[in-house]
């Protein structure tokens, strides 16, 4: 157990240090932003907004109604770009 | 290990696809929180719902697709044949005109005041040539004083160079005529930058055609008042002016060579020759030996054509044969001739005798 988390502290170390993870934060949103899943997620926050009230919507509010949404609704080519690259970095930098 | 892309081999396989879906979700994770509070924001500043529009304006702004009407419904020649009201003069006016009558009537805009000048100056050829010989006299009496002199300077140039009342002044006012010649530059300043030949005394013409280049333009059927060597005419189209206004008998232009030598002159002529050359050549002198030269066969052309003219020819020399230099030498000379016959203008007029000939000396060579 401690080896994993000792394992998984250095990968997460590695890929920030590497600016990787930046990388990757940045092709999943302009992935997301291109099919369309940015316009889906924008429409289910309106619904909350108007659920909710223009005047007393929160973060939280929004944040705990659209997440679980929101990764169900990625879609799976998406999906599977990204377990890719994360894989290959994996293999470069895993000890 | 080894670099492979597919699922890695041994119990790190699962280890690794598990960190590996870890990383994944909470990138996931990041980029919808990234959005909810780019929405929140949006919502709390305002902007959230701009993109979106009410039915109402909707019908309101709706693409029109009649014909004889552009997409906003409005008609095409509607204004075409209406006539307006012009607040100034209170006229019903086309609406095409609308614009350009403003223009005129208000007196405002680029093409009002050249218009209104040249008014101007076509009434004064007309009104000035008709005024009183007492409004005269009281400027003449006013020669003498400092104030007055610019004053009357100024009227003189207002007054118009094509009247016939010109010749009596030629004769009465020796000091002014300098002055009257050398504000001949006004003209240039005026719009009607031009004289009409038919208005003028032969003595005029020639005196003017001295000075001046004197082509008539076709459009205007003028003079041009600028400088013998003015660009916009050629040498050639100034001797045939000259020939044509003057008849053939009168040489042209002061820079043709060999015509002053055939002059039959008196003696008087030539002596008032040397006392005109004299102020103008002696510090030219040393400017080009050519000028002088030449400026001695200007001279006598022009004393031909104002035989009458003699002290006057004096200070003429000073103003007058600086501009006859122009059309004669190089740019070079004629700028430093040009400087030194201003300055000689002053002593010119007050010449004494004896300063004028020993530098007749100097010219004759």
């Amino acid at each position: 157990m401690n080896k994993e988390a000792r394992l998984k502290a250095s990968i997460n170390q590695k890929l920030t240090e590497t600016g990787e993870r930046d990388r990757l934060k940045e092709l999943l949103r302009a992935k997301l932003t291109e099919c369309g899943w940015k316009d889906q997620m924008k429409a289910q926050c309106k619904e909350v907004i108007k659920e909710k009230g223009l005047e007393h919507v929160t973060v939280e509010d929004l944040v705990v109604e659209v997440t679980p949404k929101g990764r169900a609704l990625v879609p799976d080519s998406v999906k599977k770009e990204l377990l890719q690259r994360i894989r290959g970095f994996l293999s470069q930098h895993a000890s | 290990m080894k670099m492979e892309e597919k699922p890695l081999s041994g119990p790190d396989n699962t280890r690794l696809e598990a960190l590996m879906q870890d990383i994944y979700s909470e990138l996931v994770e990041d980029a919808c929180l990234g959005l909810c509070f780019e929405v929140h924001r949006a919502v709390k500043q305002g902007y959230f719902f701009l993109d979106e529009t009410d039915q109402d304006s909707i019908k309101e702004f709706e693409i029109v697709d009649q014909p004889g009407v552009d997409i906003f419904g409005q008609v095409f020649n509607q204004w075409k044949n209406k006539e307006c009201e012009c607040p100034n003069c209170k006229r019903l006016i086309a609406a095409s005109r609308f614009a350009p009558h403003l223009e005129k009537c208000l007196g405002m805009g680029r093409n009002s005041s050249r218009i209104a000048n040249r008014r101007l100056a076509s009434n004064n050829n007309i009104s000035k040539s008709e005024s009183d010989q007492e409004d005269n006299d009281d400027l003449n009496d006013n020669d003498w004083s400092y104030g007055a002199e610019k004053k009357s300077k100024k009227r003189k140039s207002d007054k118009n160079q094509n009247s016939p009342r010109r010749s009596k002044s030629l004769k009465h006012k020796n000091g002014e005529l300098g002055t009257s010649i050398s504000s001949d530059p006004y003209k240039q300043y005026n719009y009607n930058a031009g004289i009409s030949y038919e208005s003028l005394a032969p003595n005029e013409v020639r005196s003017l055609l001295t000075t001046q280049c004197g082509v008539i333009s076709e459009h205007t059927k003028k003079m041009c008042t600028r400088s013998h060597r003015c660009p916009q005419h050629t040498d050639d189209q100034r001797r045939a002016i000259r020939l044509f206004l003057l008849g053939p008998s009168v040489p042209t232009l002061p820079d043709v060579d060999g015509d002053g030598f055939d002059v039959p002159d008196s003696q008087a002529v030539l002596s008032r020759l040397q006392w005109e050359d004299s102020p103008d050549i002696s510090p030219a002198d040393s400017a080009s030996s050519k000028a002088s030269g030449n400026h001695s066969d200007s001279r006598r052309p022009k004393k031909k054509k104002k035989p009458a003219v003699a002290a006057v020819a004096l200070s003429m020399s000073g103003g007058g044969g600086g501009v006859n230099l122009m059309g004669v030498s190089g740019a070079v000379s004629q700028s430093t001739i040009s400087l030194s016959t201003k300055k000689k203008k002053p002593k010119a007029a007050a010449a004494a005798a004896p300063s004028v000939s020993t530098e007749a000396r100097q010219v004759r060579y």
